[in-house]
């Protein structure tokens, strides 16, 4: 199948590229790298009206550092992430998950803040960067606002992003050097949608324990150390399976044995490659 | 080096791919081109009201009530009992499958096509929907075809006296294995692009199949034209595997509407509509009795097989060719007395089907070689004995088993004892004991069949479905410069048959491969042919080549012998050279002289000429059977349900091979699609008949990751029935491994009490059946 | 708004200038209109990977691209490839190692390939299936792929000039 009609704009600043989203004027989407809307508009299950392009704009494409944090341009590509071309403020972290995201072909035009305001349940950024305790950078017409990652999903392909907001940039705290990470994928295949995530970051100097579960029906589920009854400088031996069990009972897999089971084990397992690292 | 048979000859069809210049479907370009976009239906089973054309599209779109004159495509079988169905190019009165054709959209562009289809309005009047073979079969399901009064294009029964060793065999054991549907899904679609050309008052179809023939012969009997009046080209194809062997209304529409436009029409199939609307694959249901003594020696087997064909029996292959089959080969390579079988060839909501490499045979060995793992653990013995308690024996050859099938040569038991021991049995065995560090479990499983392949008149006039394969043909052409055309009424794509065939005639005539001009893929230059299918091109149009160039090479001599001032039997044809005894003439010489220089020739040469047509049949044509064992090692997380192949092994009997290399790619190509087969592809459907798999991300196609490094070892039996002892060899690759990889799994989990009887073997269906395992443990 | 835009970029080193629907894939403007059909369509969901080439010398779906978003880009297709040096020995590696069949696969194939044998010129034979992941084949069963580019890196390590 072929996309349906749509106007197509490339503005030249981000300024304009609000600007232009808040005229109205019937469906509006952003493209920021299109590997997912590509598909999206080539079946016509997404019908804009018009697309405005913001991959190539110097306020998405850059980077840059701020106190313990790095900013980077929502634009900037998995595969420039996964070169390490950006600054990496976890040791390491950044460059294994954008490495694993679909192929080096769509990595090299997918962009960090195009997969983020997607929303796609199965991506690794909306997971990743959750457990990691990012933020996105949202530009308005009047202001600019910060939102966890965490926070920014509220279900399939939806999001907290205002109608004529764009997401500029994602801030990435830097990490401990004792930081501690587990990421699990679980997919039938390699470059497939994830089946399970599991993302656990044990970070004792800022924050106790955070773990994402991803892939899920909606938005992925975010689990502190509190709910857990992790607490401390040390990573417990055993973690409470039983209550994440609950928390994705209550997240839609109640009645779904195979999803809340493939959950689990990607969850226990992020955690015990947290634990080894 | 010898580029003859036996060699490693490096592909002569390589270049262009490399170059990007191969010539697809999709890549023909022709003035004033129209692209056709299909409206296709979004129900399963419904009555169409109305269909509403705005009127501004009048001319633009085309439903069935204008295709004045066009047939439906009808898929006989002369099988008693059998129904056809009459499957409209144009859905009139009613649809059966979600994707049927319901209007032709003609635009410049293919996206502009899509936006008219938008515009179409149709009103449904939705009827209640049978998605499921087993459902379909029962009493009282809505009937795809209502003047048949059930589902059930056929129903065979072959009787077997199995009710001795029903009374008396000491192990008897039941399973229920069902096959998922599957798409064949090679990398490129089905497309056409079609043209009336007034100089020569024909239609020029150009099409993406693996029968230019047969797509002519069903295109004459749609249309209402002469042969002569249709010429079909096959350009490069992008794979095929079985998918390309149909004749589909899309075809006959855009033929149609080229003639009646008087401009040239293209559609290419997508993905999304070759997922969803085109024609399936494999479906299968069985239940199956096995009956054997404590050492397992079968004593008898007793089975049911369901075949789901779909809402239409597709041409030439029909509904019912993939049933019979099952009926026909469900015994393998093995020798036992007493055999029962029922099948039911049933009619759904669903595509048609069409038979994918291995065609029936990768669903019956995957229920053969499942039954006999379950005697070998219900007897407590290495599956491998219980195989070889019952595999026909060499001395047996040639060998007609228990449903007259005559098995023409080879060692079955050595073919599964070389795979016993490549796989290192004995390894697996120790590695099992010791456990794995990750946890996950280790198993390994094995299969073994018999492929018959090259199958010709004897066989096919019992379906008596609308193609009975007879002699194939094949022209050999001496040009004026010494070159070789062979001219083929099959069709190459991916097989290598420009390459190969070019060796048969370097094997008979000592021409150079380079020199030698393999013409395929169109009606215009080529014999009549059924194509390329069933394995055959190998022993058919190889033994065709040989014959031609055979006849060929007795007129180069008599040419010869006349300008070396010989006689017939003082000359001899030695390295491309007419040799005498004073003297020689080369292949040029003596082609330059008959065409241009005739004047130096007596004037008692023979007249025949340099151009020769022949036909071919083995001495036998019940096929080859060529042969495998397939062994796999898997490790299965029994937390995820996943499995992984550690190790792969092939060892295959495709008698002599005109090119090993070529060989080892089909067997290599073969497998992965196997693969696909045991662990990924799957195209569901939901109780509406919505297909559940639209894009490729949905229908998982393995890649370079998910298919192991797959190891061949070869055996060489020559079959005593063809021109060099090949064997075809084609599909075999695909049978083995769902067999292979759900026994090695079902080794690996039978100490938690768990058994898969279906494919594919999916995380969910695997992670279901260990809990199921756990309840009734506890 | 308009519904053609004016893109101007360079295709296989050849200035083009043209007017496209934005809707237009790349591939599609490429096979359409520039008559480059090396370029192959396999499912356009940017899975199959058939549609494979050089956007700025890194692989990309065409597929999936726009091609009113390549203005100013650098477009090569296989067409391009003939006298490139690196493409020579992987055309010379697929032949030997019998890594194509049906051959509509094959120049994204190469184009990743390609890729490998210039980013990764370390990788093992796990490290290519990984990378190879994103393409497609239906009839090799990628053995003769993998087996190829193994070749091609063999070769250039013994001979790290690349001459």
């Amino acid at each position: 199948m072929k996309a349906a009609r749509f106007a197509y704009e490339r503005p030249k600043s981000l300024r304009q590229a609000v600007e232009r989203l808040g005229d109205g004027g019937g469906f509006v989407k952003l493209l920021a790298g299109g590997q997912t809307l590509g598909p999206m508009l080539n079946l016509r299950l997404v019908q804009p009206d018009l697309l405005i392009d913001v991959t190539k704009l110097s306020e998405t494409t850059g980077w840059s550092e701020e106190a313990g944090a790095i900013l980077i341009g929502a634009c900037v590509t998995h595969a420039m992430i996964e070169d390490g071309k950006v600054p990496d403020p976890t040791g390491g972290i950044l460059p294994r998950v954008a490495a694993g995201i679909a192929y080096r072909a769509v990595r090299n035009r997918g962009t960090i803040g195009g997969s983020l305001a997607h929303a796609d349940p199965a991506a690794d950024w909306l997971s990743a960067l959750a457990a990691l305790g990012a933020e996105v950078v949202l530009v308005g017409r009047s202001a600019e606002r910060r939102v966890p990652v965490a926070e920014l999903s509220t279900g399939v392909f939806s999001t907290v992003i205002a109608e004529d907001e764009v997401l500029r940039a994602v801030r990435i705290p830097r990490l401990s050097r004792h930081a501690r990470w587990g990421y699990y994928k679980f997919w039938r295949k390699t470059g497939d949608f994830a089946e399970a995530i599991g993302a656990a970051l044990h970070d004792p100097e800022r924050e106790a324990f955070r773990l994402v579960i991803g892939a899920t029906n909606g938005a992925p589920l975010v689990l502190d150390g509190a709910a857990l009854g992790v607490s401390g400088s040390a990573l417990p031996e055993r973690i409470d399976m039983a209550a994440i069990g609950r928390a994705l009972d209550a997240h839609g897999f109640a009645d779904d044995d195979y999803g809340k089971a493939v959950h689990l084990v990607a969850a226990r397992r992020a955690i015990e490659r947290a634990r080894r690292t | 080096m010898t580029s003859g048979i036996g060699a490693r000859v490096l592909r002569k069809e390589d270049d262009r791919h490399l170059r990007g210049r191969g010539q697809f479907v999709g890549d023909i370009k022709l003035p004033g081109l129209r692209e056709v976009a299909f409206l296709r239906s979004p129900v399963a089973h419904a009555r169409i009201k109305r269909i509403v054309v705005p009127e501004e599209l009048r001319g633009k779109v085309f439903t069935a009530a204008d295709l004045e004159g066009v047939k439906a495509i009808r898929a006989v079988s002369a099988l008693p009992g059998f129904k056809p169905s009459e499957q409209p190019v144009l859905a009139s009165g009613k649809v059966r499958y979600v994707g049927e054709l319901v209007a032709a959209c003609v635009a410049p562009s293919r996206a502009e096509a899509e936006d008219l289809a938008e515009r179409v309005e149709v009103e449904f009047e939705e009827l209640p929907v049978v998605a499921d073979m087993l459902a379909a079969r029962a009493e009282g399901a809505p009937l795809v075809h209502e003047q048949w009064g059930d589902n059930v294009y056929l129903e065979t029964f072959v009787k077997g006296d199995i009710a001795t060793a029903a009374a008396s065999a000491p192990v008897k054991v039941t399973r229920e294995f069902r096959t998922a549907r599957q798409c064949m899904s090679p990398l490129e679609g089905k497309g056409v692009v079609a043209s009336w050309e007034p100089r020569r008052d024909q239609l020029v179809v150009y099409t993406s199949t693996q029968q230019p023939h047969i797509v002519r012969t069903g295109l004459s009997e749609c249309l209402g034209i002469d042969h002569g009046k249709i010429r079909v080209i096959a350009p490069d194809v992008g794979g095929g595997f079985g998918f390309k062997g149909i004749l589909c209304p899309e075809e006959v529409a855009v033929a149609y509407l080229a003639r009646r436009l008087g401009r040239p029409l293209r559609w290419i199939e997508d993905r999304r509509e070759q997922l969803i609307a085109t024609a399936n694959c494999r479906e299968h249901h069985y239940v199956i009795t096995a009956y054997a003594d404590r050492e397992g020696k079968l004593l008898a087997l007793d089975a049911e097989a369901t075949v789901d064909a779909g809402a239409y029996s597709a041409y030439p292959f029909s509904a019912c060719l993939e049933a019979a089959q099952v009926a026909s080969i469900l015994p393998g390579p093995y020798d036992f007395p007493a055999y029962q079988c029922r099948t039911w060839s049933i009619a759904s909501n669903k595509p048609p089907i069409l038979p994918y490499r291995g065609v029936a045979r990768t669903g019956v060995c995957f229920a053969m070689e499942l039954i006999l793992d379950a005697i070998a653990r219900e007897i407590g013995r290495e599956p491998h004995e219980v195989r070889q308690k019952n595999l026909v024996r060499p001395e047996q050859m040639p060998f007609e088993n228990v449903t007259k099938k005559h098995f023409d040569s080879g060692d079955y038991p050595e073919c599964l004892r070389r795979a016993v021991t490549a796989i290192d049995l004995e390894g697996v065995r120790a590695r099992q004991k010791r456990g794995e560090a990750d946890g996950r479990r280790i198993g390994v499983g094995f299969s073994i069949f018999c492929e018959q392949a090259a199958h010709g008149t004897s066989v096919y006039a019992g379906w008596g479905i609308p193609m009975v394969p007879g002699h194939e043909q094949a022209t050999a052409r001496l040009t004026p410069d010494g070159g070789l055309e062979l001219r083929l009424g099959i069709q190459s794509h991916g097989q290598g048959l420009e390459t190969t065939l070019a060796q048969v005639a370097n094997e008979v005539l000592g021409v150079a491969i380079d020199r030698v001009n393999v013409v395929h893929g169109d009606t215009e230059y080529t014999p009549y042919s059924t194509g390329t299918w069933g394995s055959r091109c190998m022993v058919m149009a190889g033994g065709a080549v040989a014959r031609a160039c055979q006849e060929m090479k007795k007129r180069v001599l008599a040419i010869g012998a006349k300008m070396l001032q010989a006689s017939l039997d003082e000359v001899k044809l030695a390295g491309g050279e007419v040799v005498g005894p004073a003297g020689s003439v080369s292949l040029a010489e003596v082609a330059r002289t008959w065409y241009l220089r005739p004047q130096d020739l007596p004037a008692d040469v023979d007249p025949g000429g340099l151009e020769v047509t022949t036909g071919y049949k083995p001495v036998r044509d019940s096929g080859t059977f060529s042969y495998a064992a397939h062994a796999a090692v898997v490790a299965v997380d029994t937390e995820l349900g996943a499995v992984e192949i550690l190790d792969y092994v092939v060892v295959e009997d495709g008698g002599v091979l005109v090119n090993p290399m070529i060989v080892d790619g089909q067997v290599y190509g073969g497998t992965a699609q196997g693969v696909g087969t045991a662990l990924y592809e799957e195209m569901p459907f939901d109780e509406a008949g919505q297909p559940q798999a639209s894009t490729l991300a949905d229908y998982l196609l393995p890649g370079a990751t998910e298919v192991p490094a797959i190891r061949i070892e070869h055996m060489e039996t020559p079959s005593p029935y063809s021109e060099f002892g090949q064997k075809g060899i084609g599909e075999g690759g695909a049978i083995g491994p769902p067999a292979a990889i759900a026994n090695a799994i079902n080794d690996a989990l039978a100490p938690l009490g768990v058994e898969v009887t279906e494919t594919p073997v999916t995380p969910r269906r695997l992670l279901a059946a260990l809990a199921a395992a756990r309840r009734s443990a506890a | 708004m308009s519904d053609r835009s004016t893109i101007s970029l360079t295709v296989n080193g050849e200035p083009v200038t043209a007017e496209v629907e934005p809707r237009q894939h790349l591939a599609d403007f490429l096979r359409e209109k520039l008559l480059l059909t090396g370029t192959h369509l396999g499912c356009e969901h940017g899975v199959c990977g058939a549609c494979t080439l050089m956007i700025d010398g890194a692989p990309a779906r065409s597929c999936i691209t726009l091609a009113v978003a390549c203005d100013g880009a650098a477009v090569r297709t296989i067409e391009d490839f003939d006298d490139d040096p690196v493409m020579a020995e992987l055309r010379a590696a697929f032949s030997a190692e019998h890594a194509l069949q049906c051959g509509y696969c094959t120049p994204g194939m190469l184009m990743t390939a390609r890729d490998i044998v210039t980013r990764l010129p370390e990788a093992d034979a796990a490290r290519i299936r990984v990378e190879l992941s994103g393409n497609l084949c239906r009839c090799t069963g990628y053995v003769g792929i993998v087996n190829a580019i193994q070749r091609v890196l063999k070769a250039r390590a013994g001979n790290p000039s690349g001459a």
